[in-house]
């Protein structure tokens, strides 16, 4: 049979599978957009132009952002107030900017424009304080973002271990991590989370992603324990114990890259329950900072002037819609193009 | 295609940016005048002591049910060992006191139980005589033993009203001389003696202490605490008082509630409403009732407190016509959800004032706020006018200081700090505050100017200011870092002193006495003075003023404090507030007050055109 077509390799198998599903396909160009957000998000909506002359010089205020922020740098001293829309008034013959798509920042509020609705300088519409909602749901596409991955990458890393540890070893080890597992999943995850974020300190999106991570992991762990336990009587993995490997790298190097695809699916659904988990947390006021624009946020903001505001309900709304759902349509996508029985 | 998709929307995003480039779109501005959405405001300047928002003039008709609304629910209906306002505001309507508000002068000195009152010469003791013909609600005469009774309820040490009974921590002793005379004696010339002494309920003495348990002992007993200790009954008495279930049980069954007010206690179901008739045989109905304000007793028939604690479902339970008045709603309600014909032609709506301010208060201890010069510049670095109109609505009254803006103690003579800036960053400078290490923020003696801004969870209010604070003061190179915080642990923070800023609301009243808030002898030790104000010359005043009982000379004095409060800016003092509400147009004799809750319903009445209440 492999004579008859030439030799294709696993990945290749895989992605002429996951072509086939259209929707999946665009779901994926969806998420590069989102990645795209995600990277770019301060050229695209801030107050500070990109590229600025100002008295004969040429300054680039959004990378200085970055400088200031990161490695300690300073703003010079015409900028101190970072008031560009400001220094417009100063602006001698030849002075110019160039603002990012949106010339708006995601906490520069102007009152005079509160809960306006969609318009040409304001395209999704303002809030109560006369903040830009695009910008803020720009802005808000970062912490989403951050938050699907840092959370599911803490839970794969924990559940993976975890997991592994489970299935290759079996026995008292087992036996514990699946009480632990179970004694996990017997509370409500929101409840959970809601009780542990009302217990810390200061609210802070790493404390979500922390908490997301160590509430979720408990799926992740059964999964690749069953996968372990599926595996571990190959003989691949009986030949690598003959060959007096240690388990570490039993484990590591021979059993786990094989269990390890299944698992990463799953992990693209979880990405779209940590998304939909952190709005839900922002929405109740437990999430992000209250500075911090993120979706969930937006749209509990918007409950107070309901029914009025429709643009405050929507955006968000849509954008938590299609975030999750792309992600999910990706997830749904390749666990369909990785199962062997629908190859073709 | 991966590839080529990102470039094509990299090209889409440039193309924006370039159109862009050319204008920079101005902004729409929304109508500047708010207006007063169709609403009457209440102002109570000049020779206006009372403001009628109905029609005037017309000639009152009895009869009628009023079902209003109320937010929260007493926990029970013991006028003294309750706490909460909910419980006083009801109970106001059936139990009264010696002495009341003059509702043309705003003065305590009204005789209400008591025909007339004096003080003697020293000022220590007061007389009232008591009227001869009140009876309580069950036919009972009311007397002075009804009144000493009272007095020695509050006073027994084991009745749970702590708070109340600090009020009169300065009472030596109290007595009857025969049946209609009482006199109480402290051993302070404070005052607001005759605001406290005459302005406790009077509770029926046969329905509480039947039994006569307290009868033995004279209020010196109770407050001499080795007889407290020794004598059973004194015990025993609180224990009954503290759960004696007036009120209670709930519905067709509960035990009335004997007063001698001019309504009488009708039902409770707990969740649902509490309700109350019109007492027919009210003592003072065929008399004045309630000079400039109404002449009669009460008109309406019943009154029905329903307990809904949603904003939004309030709003449509009047609009669906199942309650008649909602004395207070959001702004935002007020402002954008109740303007179409049809709700204005139904119903009316009213802004009205209450004694309580908003404030911010900056926490005098820490670093960055110990000098004045740094407080008046926070004072000018927040655009109070703009807050005002648009976050609040325009419902605040600017203030100057604590005492109430209609009061007397208020010193009209202060202007207030204006929105500015550039002075303001001159002061912080002045004060030492400059970005000394070159980051960014301003320090000093290596201390950043870098801290938090506590708010309440619940709090948008407060929530929109620290955000807009945030903002701002980036800008100046100080750091805002904004905390939520559930109310209780909030509140927790606050006693034990343990934040930078905080933003609130007090409560106050016509006339107040500062000391509570601000004397220094209240910082620490969960004292009101949290945010740790000292001031030598306002700690003189205020001690001093106490026990001024000249009003004019003592006026004079608060006068003075407002100037050090105001140059001192212990807090950014923001906006008395006005509450917002709404009453079925059918009403009339609608009057409002500047006391609390800003409005009594003694007054009201409903046209003949009315149909029966949906409940």
């Amino acid at each position: 049979m492999d004579q008859m077509a030439p030799a294709r390799t696993y990945s290749q198998i895989v992605s002429s599978q996951f072509k086939k599903n259209k929707l999946a396909v665009i779901s994926l160009h969806v998420i590069y957009v989102l990645l795209f957000i995600f990277i770019f998000g301060d050229f695209l909506a801030n107050d500070k132009p990109i590229v600025m002359r100002y008295k004969g010089e040429t300054y680039f205020p959004v990378f200085r952002e970055y400088g200031v922020k990161l490695l300690g740098m300073q703003w010079q001293d015409a900028f101190k107030s970072q008031q560009f829309k400001i220094l417009e008034d100063k602006y001698e013959a030849g002075d110019w900017a160039i603002y990012p798509v949106i010339p708006y920042s995601s906490t520069e509020y102007n009152l005079k424009v509160k809960l306006q609705p969609p318009s040409m300088s304001h395209v999704f519409g303002t809030d109560e304080l006369g903040r830009d909602v695009l910008s803020q749901m720009i802005h808000g596409t970062r912490v989403s973002l951050l938050v699907g991955f840092v959370a599911v990458a803490i839970y794969l890393a924990i559940g993976i271990i975890l997991g592994a540890l489970a299935g290759f070893y079996g026995g008292i080890i087992d036996i514990i991590i699946q009480r632990m597992i179970e004694i996990m999943i017997t509370f409500p995850r929101m409840f959970l989370i809601i009780t542990i974020v009302a217990v810390t300190e200061t609210q802070s999106i790493l404390n979500i992603m922390i908490i997301l991570g160590f509430t979720g992991w408990t799926g992740v762990a059964r999964f690749t324990r069953g996968e372990f336990l599926k595996v571990k009587n190959e003989d691949y993995v009986v030949a690598a114990k003959a060959l007096g490997y240690k388990d570490f790298r039993t484990i590591f190097r021979h059993v786990l890259p094989n269990t390890l695809t299944p698992v990463l699916v799953t992990a693209t659904f979880g990405v779209a329950a940590a998304i939909l988990i952190e709005s839900g947390l922002s929405f109740l006021g437990f999430g992000a900072p209250p500075e911090q624009a993120t979706w969930g946020s937006l749209l509990s903001s918007a409950r107070a002037t309901l029914p009025t505001g429709w643009w405050l309900t929507t955006f968000p709304g849509l954008a938590i819609f299609i975030t999750v759902t792309v992600y999910n349509l990706v997830g749904e996508g390749l666990r369909d193009a990785l199962d062997p029985r629908l190859k073709q | 295609m991966k590839k080529s998709f990102l470039i094509q929307f990299t090209l889409l995003i440039l193309l924006i940016m370039f159109a862009n480039l050319g204008d920079r779109s101005e902004e729409i501005l929304i109508d500047d005048e708010l207006g007063n959405a169709g609403g009457i405001r209440v102002e109570l300047t000049g020779d206006e002591t009372v403001f009628e928002s109905s029609e005037p003039g017309l000639v009152p008709e009895q009869g009628g049910t009023m079902v209003m609304v109320q937010s929260a629910e007493p926990e029970h209906l013991n006028s003294f060992t309750s706490t909460s306002a909910a419980a006083s505001r009801f109970l106001n309507y059936i139990y009264e006191t010696l002495l009341d508000y003059d509702y043309e002068t705003w003065r305590y000195d009204r005789p209400l139980l008591a025909e007339s009152f004096e003080m003697s010469n020293d000022g220590y003791t007061f007389t009232f005589k008591i009227r001869e013909n009140v009876y309580w609600h069950d036919g009972q005469q009311l007397t002075a033993d009804d009144v000493l009774f009272s007095i020695k309820a509050v006073l027994n040490p084991f009745v749970d009203c702590a708070p109340m009974r600090s009020s009169f921590s300065k009472v030596v002793s109290a007595g009857t001389n025969g049946d209609f005379i009482f006199h109480i004696t402290s051993s302070e010339t404070y005052f607001r003696n005759q605001e406290i002494l005459g302005g406790f309920h009077i509770m029926p003495k046969h329905i509480w202490d039947p039994e006569g348990l307290l009868d033995r002992y004279s209020v010196e007993d109770l407050l001499n605490s080795s007889i407290t200790r020794e004598e059973a009954a004194i015990k025993e008495f609180a224990e009954s008082f503290n759960l004696n279930p007036q009120g209670r049980p709930v519905g067709e069954d509960a035990e009335p509630i004997i007063g001698s007010g001019p309504w009488l206690f009708d039902k409770w179901y707990t969740g649902d409403y509490m309700s109350m008739v019109r007492n027919d045989n009210y003592w003072g109905a065929d008399s004045t009732f309630i000079p400039g304000y109404t002449e009669d007793g009460a008109y309406l028939d019943k009154i029905i407190v329903k307990v809904i604690s949603d904003a939004t479902a309030s709003l449509t339970a009047l609009k669906a016509g199942e309650v008649d008045f909602v004395p207070r709603m959001r702004a935002v309600q007020y402002h954008t959800q109740t303007n179409s014909a049809d709700f204005l032609e139904k119903f009316q709506k009213v802004s009205y004032t209450v004694p309580a301010y908003s404030y911010i208060g900056w926490n005098n201890d820490k670093p960055y706020f110990s000098d004045k010069r740094v407080r008046q510049a926070m004072t000018m670095l927040i655009d109070r006018e703009a807050y005002n109109k648009y976050i609040a609505y325009d419902m605040g009254i600017p203030t100057i200081g604590p005492f109430y803006i209609y009061g007397e103690q208020y010193n009209h003579n202060i202007e207030r700090w204006p929105y500015d800036p550039v002075r303001a960053v001159e002061l912080i400078e002045e004060a030492g505050w400059i970005d000394h290490d070159g980051d960014g923020i301003r320090d000093k003696d290596g201390v950043p100017f870098n801290f938090t801004f506590s708010v309440s969870s619940g709090s948008t209010g407060s929530r929109y200011m620290a955000l807009m604070l945030k903002e701002d003061l980036r800008k100046v190179g100080i750091v805002v870092n904004i905390r939520q915080l559930e109310w209780s642990v909030y509140v927790e923070n606050l006693r034990d002193r343990q934040f930078d800023v905080v933003s609130l609301l007090w409560i106050g009243g016509l006339e107040t006495d500062p000391y509570q808030i601000w004397h220094s002898d209240n910082i620490g030790d969960r004292g009101s003075n949290y945010i740790g104000f000292r001031n030598a010359e306002a700690d003189s005043i205020i001690h001093h003023a106490r026990f001024v009982m000249d009003k004019e000379k003592r006026n004079a004095m608060y006068f003075r404090l407002q100037e050090i409060f105001h140059d001192e800016q212990p807090y950014t003092f923001m906006f008395y507030q006005r509450d917002p509400g709404a009453y079925l147009k059918e009403f009339h004799g609608v009057k409002w007050i500047p006391i609390r809750p800003g409005y009594k319903l003694y007054s009201w009445w409903r046209g003949t055109s009315t149909m029966e209440s949906a409940l």
